[in-house]
């Protein structure tokens, strides 16, 4: 029986074989495989220069600007004052000297700020995520993390301004505080403090999920080294998977901060869209003074679009925030290149 | 001890964290939505009860929504194609990576400037309309074309990415086995490569639709504050079609920016209706990701 099964199948192959030669018997020409591979390399090719279309048209309508402020763009204040002069005069050689320091502050204090946080209790989070949790936690830990990644900054902002916002009104500022500060600026809950805190709650999910799977590419072998010399677990995790680690979180703190710096809407609710410099001296109400970032003052300031010279400026800050990501992305790269140090692989 | 209590306390705080937001955005929304508020439009006004419905912005996002995947994934699918499949051995192939990885970073204000800057040139005011009664000729440079084809160079490195993630997951013995019958490189890719890659590249194309809803920077600059479709109306009448993509209009995004307080039509129980239902179309979306992965995982074992 099996004898005759194998002859029915050795005369059934060459038939089917046979019964498709229709596919091949007419050659394909090269050259339309040829003229198919140049469009696909000349789309590949348009949407790598992309960045360079982008950077052009935004420094080259930002030069007006750059040139007249020079390095008291970044070195002076008074960014709603020259704002409005420009609105006014609607765009004279004298009013394209822009100060944008409190929107660089401003950026630079919430990211960094966030990515404090971030570095804390993301850390915290993706170490829980990646050693500690229990098999029924990871599982909705995980799409946990997926999900607050994927909501958008909109609602986090909305959050900020309907809670976080009042809450620190409420609860940290006094009548008296904000009668003194009066002359500086209005305290009302709109603060570094409600940005830092949205930024940290929009960032952290994408920290943590690039942290937690560094500490999983970490090679096992070294824990169980580590584990078999008898050190504990903890210590395990702290001087042995981190450091291996490393890599790859530092790679995730940058995207993270990448996030960061180019938020606008959410930042724009909730820190106050005052371009004011807070100051050190004020001890700890400077985290409760309003901000504005280079982002949200492109959002905030929009309509001042129909001006030529506002509309330099407004680009100049678009060049700003992008010279620092394209920074931070090329930075990122050096250190995702090789996530797993030690060259050992896990199997 | 107190590391394990911190790290402990960090996750749940995660987990809290989305629970409240959840929890927040349901008790605060829930008793908006009704059919009405879906269905009526938005109407600008200082009583909260009179602002309307969502109607316009709903319409907006899958406008966005479809036409910015319709401009990014024959691009997106292109370019990952080439980098899978004829990249190797080509040496540009270090920097056009580098390239499409930094566009991956450029946050969305920037592209929303960016293609502000581009689509108020005059010359390509078929995209929107023309500024009239203004000395130079410039563009309005706002529309939903100019937002979906700016939203298309947003999402585009991330969709390249999935897609090429899942067509380098194509198993090599398929493309071997279709060579070896002689049929031509092109061909196989069509297909072979593509039919079995469909599940990842459904994935990709649905993280960037999750992402072009999501986006509120870009609508707000490319598509204008107002919150009704602009266009000749009726706008669902085919004529009006293409005045309508020439026109401003809203999204689900930016209706919430300009309904909460720091918007100006102050009206927050609306926002957080629109926000409700912006987020149960996120989730749905990542569930239907989470659906397509765990099915090709089960049809691969």
């Amino acid at each position: 029986m099996g004898k005759m099964e194998l002859e029915n199948v050795s005369v059934i192959i060459p038939e089917k074989a046979s019964s498709t030669t229709g596919f091949f018997t007419k050659p394909r020409k090269p050259f339309k495989e040829k003229i198919i591979e140049i469009i696909l390399l000349l789309l590949t090719v348009l949407s790598s220069i992309l960045i360079f279309f982008v950077m052009f048209f935004v420094i080259s309508k930002a030069i007006p600007v750059l040139k007249a402020s020079g390095f008291s763009f970044v070195f002076s204040g008074g960014w709603d004052e020259n704002f409005l002069n420009a609105w006014q005069t609607s765009g004279e050689q004298s009013a394209l000297k822009f100060g944008a320091l409190p929107l660089i502050a401003g950026t630079v204090l919430t990211t960094s700020g966030a990515l404090v946080f971030c570095l804390t209790f993301g850390l915290g989070c993706a170490i829980f995520l990646s050693e500690m949790c229990p098999a029924w936690l990871r599982k909705p830990l995980e799409s946990t993390v997926r999900l607050l990644a994927a909501i958008p900054s909109v609602i986090y902002g909305l959050i900020g301004l309907m809670i976080v916002v009042p809450f620190i009104s409420k609860h940290l500022i006094s009548n008296e505080l904000s009668l003194r500060m009066i002359k500086i600026c209005a305290l009302d809950g709109t603060s570094l403090l409600a940005g830092i805190i949205v930024l940290s709650m929009m960032i952290g999910p994408i920290f943590i999920a690039m942290a937690s799977d560094a500490i999983k590419s970490a090679p096992k072998i070294y824990k169980e080294a580590s584990l078999a010399l008898g050190l504990s677990h903890w210590r395990t995790i702290v001087k042995i998977i981190l450091p291996a680690a490393r890599n790859g979180i530092v790679a995730g703190a940058i995207l993270a901060a990448g996030r960061a710096i180019g938020e606008a809407i959410a930042l724009s609710m909730v820190t106050g869209s005052v371009a004011n410099l807070p100051n050190p001296a004020h001890g700890l109400v400077f985290f409760l003074e309003p901000v504005r970032t280079l982002a949200s003052t492109i959002v905030d300031n929009a309509e001042g679009m129909s001006v030529a010279a506002c509309e330099s400026a407004l680009f100049a800050c678009g060049s700003f925030l992008l010279l620092s990501c394209v920074l931070l992305s090329l930075f990122s790269r050096i250190f995702s290149g090789n996530l797993r140090t030690g060259g050992v692989s896990d199997k | 001890m107190l590391g394990h209590a911190a790290c402990w306390l960090s996750g749940l705080l995660t987990l809290f964290l989305l629970l409240f937001i959840v929890i927040f955005l349901v008790l605060k929304g829930i008793h908006v939505i009704s059919w009405d508020f879906i269905a009526t439009n938005p109407k600008p006004s200082l009583d909260q009860n009179l602002t309307g419905g969502i109607f316009t912005p709903v319409i907006g996002t899958f406008l966005l929504v479809a036409m910015g995947t319709l401009f990014a994934l024959p691009w997106a699918l292109a370019t990952a194609i080439y980098l899978a499949e004829y990249s190797e051995g080509n040496l540009w192939v270090g920097p056009i990576r580098t390239g499409i990885d930094i566009l991956s970073g450029v946050p969305t204000i920037v592209f929303a400037i960016f293609g502000l800057a581009i689509f108020t040139n005059p010359h390509l005011s078929l995209f929107s309309t023309m500024v009239e009664d203004v000395a130079n000729a410039k563009a309005f440079g706002r529309s939903f074309m100019v937002s979906s084809i700016t939203m298309a160079m947003m999402v585009l490195p991330f969709i390249i990415k999935s897609i090429e993630e899942a067509i380098k997951a194509v198993p090599s013995a398929y493309r071997e086995a279709a060579y070896g019958m002689g049929i031509s490189k092109w061909r196989t890719i069509r297909k072979i490569v593509l039919p079995s890659a469909i599940p990842g590249i459904i994935t990709g194309v649905v993280l960037g639709i999750g992402r072009i809803a999501g986006d509120t920077a870009i609508v707000w600059l490319c598509l204008g504050g107002s919150m009704t479709l602009t266009g000749t109306q009726p706008w669902w009448q085919p004529q009006n079609w293409l005045a309508t993509l020439q026109n401003t209009g809203s999204t689900l995004t930016t209706y919430i920016f300009y309904s909460s307080p720091a918007g100006e039509g102050n009206s927050p129980d609306k926002a957080f209706g629109a926000g409700l239902i912006l987020i149960i179309i996120i989730f749905a979306l990542n569930s239907l990701v989470d659906y397509w992965g765990r099915y090709r995982t089960l049809r691969e074992e």
